[in-house]
């Protein structure tokens, strides 16, 4: 057996045990049904959701959300990002701006974006393209500023001309760097869409979540869960294949 | 005219350093926000004046209004980043010690961070009822990933020949524990905690706008509730500054306490 096989398998088993001790707490009835419901229990409801119910529409929208926010904060994030660097005063003074920022909880300024934008997916766009933006432009900027100045001497010692650089040196040597800041800009994007959805009762799987809780619909609150915390871990694995890709 | 050319020169540098620039950007969107709240052009009730939000802040300041508010949200922020730093700096260094357990628990702790702790939210309720309890619940969660991660990010800069040393000399896991690996992970823990009160502060504010009785995040929803949009405003205001300022301050704290000097200088030459 090989050594990620087995740590994969450790891993495995600490999941399924802790799934086991609960399954087993809730039918031997160490505890009720009315706080935690059988993990069994929980994944036929979602998959019943899946099937029969909106599970699926609502992920659509989920995912929709995520995938707007995502370009939103890739376009004027690198654009931003590239501006920062170009211009170094501005870039300085507003770098620190937007630090303070991030480490804010501008989150909780969502009640103002629901003014603005409606009850909907617009405000949730909205927001979480903030927590996107931030670390995509900070991103972005380090990667210009810190590109291997050895390189750029290659390539102005081989005549390039100034697309050529920006294509051929300038580009392939920020894109990691610049790569680590969508993942962060992911990262934050989904716990933003995620955490707000649920918040505000709007748009796809956090709203479901909040519907379940509101109605006391035990086992639909842990199956809303299980979905949210599967979607969760499933963006991060493709995440970082994908910066394994980029890497390569 | 020569001295009228430096005196501009002069002014010009002032100008162009990221302070000035800051301060600019500030008038420059105060200024905005007065024109549109004034003229009406976009939104006319979401712009109020500035005067009228520096006044509703000024109200929580100087009078008891929001002192049950504040005393609800630093119970629930202070208790969750008590309990995360109790549970994710011993986490932490019971993982970071042994490599094989950090192999298998380190991506498994990775992948729960990126669960958004907000939606455990129903779950707390159903444990811990409305109360402070299920807010202070969600910080706590909020608040462990950055320390336990960073606890161990600590860890793995730990120099074996320390714990080597102290192994060498008779000391028991609990000697090692206090005296080698915390006084050299001070600084990550510390940062761990600085990061994590940031979350707490997200974590249980953002709770208590779901279902509160008492609280900031509560009121900042009863005043949108209401459609008082100035005094939502400075509510959130007074959020921001209030955070900002506790960062700043355990920031400054932290920094005197950290033993990050003793350890830059590399004890391996008192060996």
């Amino acid at each position: 057996m090989s050594e990620t096989t087995r740590l994969t398998v450790w891993r495995l088993s600490i999941i399924f045990g802790i799934l086991a001790i609960v399954e087993t707490s809730v039918r031997v009835g160490w505890i009720s049904t009315f706080f935690l419901a059988a993990p069994t229990r929980a994944a036929v409801v979602l998959w019943e959701q899946i099937i029969h119910g909106n599970a699926l529409w609502l992920t659509a929208i989920t995912l929709f959300e995520i995938a707007m926010c995502l370009t939103i904060s890739t376009v004027f994030g690198v654009l931003a990002g590239f501006l920062l660097w170009r211009y170094q005063l501005i870039g300085n003074s507003y770098e620190m701006l937007l630090a303070a920022l991030f480490s804010s909880p501008v989150i909780l300024a969502y009640p103002i974006f629901l003014v603005t934008f409606g009850r909907g997916s617009a405000a949730v766009i909205a927001l979480s393209s903030i927590f996107g933006l931030i670390p995509t432009i900070i991103n972005t900027k380090s990667a210009f500023q810190n590109a291997n100045p050895i390189l750029l001497q290659v390539g102005a010692s081989m005549n390039l001309t100034r697309q050529q650089m920006f294509r051929h040196i300038l580009i392939p040597a920020v894109a990691p760097t610049i790569f680590s800041g969508f993942r962060l800009a992911l990262t934050y994007i989904l716990k933003s869409v995620l955490g707000l959805e649920y918040v505000a009762q709007v748009g796809g799987v956090g709203m479901w979540l909040s519907d379940a809780a509101f109605k006391f619909e035990v086992e639909e609150v842990y199956a809303g869960l299980f979905g949210t915390m599967l979607l969760s871990i499933l963006f991060l694995y493709l995440i970082n294949r994908s910066e394994v890709l980029v890497r390569k | 005219m020569e001295r009228a050319e430096k005196n501009s020169a002069a002014f010009a540098a002032h100008i162009q350093t990221p302070f000035a620039v800051q301060a600019l950007t500030l008038v420059a969107v105060v200024g905005a926000w007065e024109f549109i709240g004034r003229t009406g052009v976009l939104f006319p009730e979401l712009f109020p004046s500035v005067l009228e939000i520096l006044q509703s802040l000024w109200l929580y300041i100087s009078t008891p209004l929001m002192i049950p508010h504040i005393q609800a949200s630093l119970y629930e922020i202070g208790g969750a980043l008590g309990l995360a730093t109790l549970c994710g700096v011993p986490l932490g260094i019971l993982c970071g010690s042994r490599q094989r357990w950090l192999e298998v628990v380190e991506p498994l702790i990775l992948y729960a961070a990126v669960v958004p702790k907000i939606v455990i939210f129903p779950i707390f309720i159903l444990f811990l009822g409305i109360g402070v309890q299920s807010k202070l619940a969600v910080g706590a969660i909020a608040a462990f990933f950055p320390i336990a991660l960073l606890t161990i990010a600590g860890m793995r800069e730990v120099k074996k020949v320390y714990v080597d040393v102290a192994r060498t000399v008779g000391a028991s896991p609990m000697q090692i524990a206090t005296c080698v690996y915390l006084p050299a992970i001070a600084g990550q823990v510390f940062s761990g905690i600085r990061i994590g009160m940031g979350a707490a502060v997200t974590g249980a504010l953002l709770a208590e706008t779901k279902i509160a009785k008492a609280g900031l995040g509560f009121m900042i929803v009863e005043y949108y509730g209401q459609f008082r949009i100035a005094d939502m405003y400075s509510l959130l205001l007074f959020v921001f500054i209030l955070a900002a300022l506790t960062n700043w301050a355990m920031k400054r704290l932290f920094a005197r306490l950290s033993p990050l000097a003793r350890v830059n200088q590399d004890a391996g030459m008192y060996i």
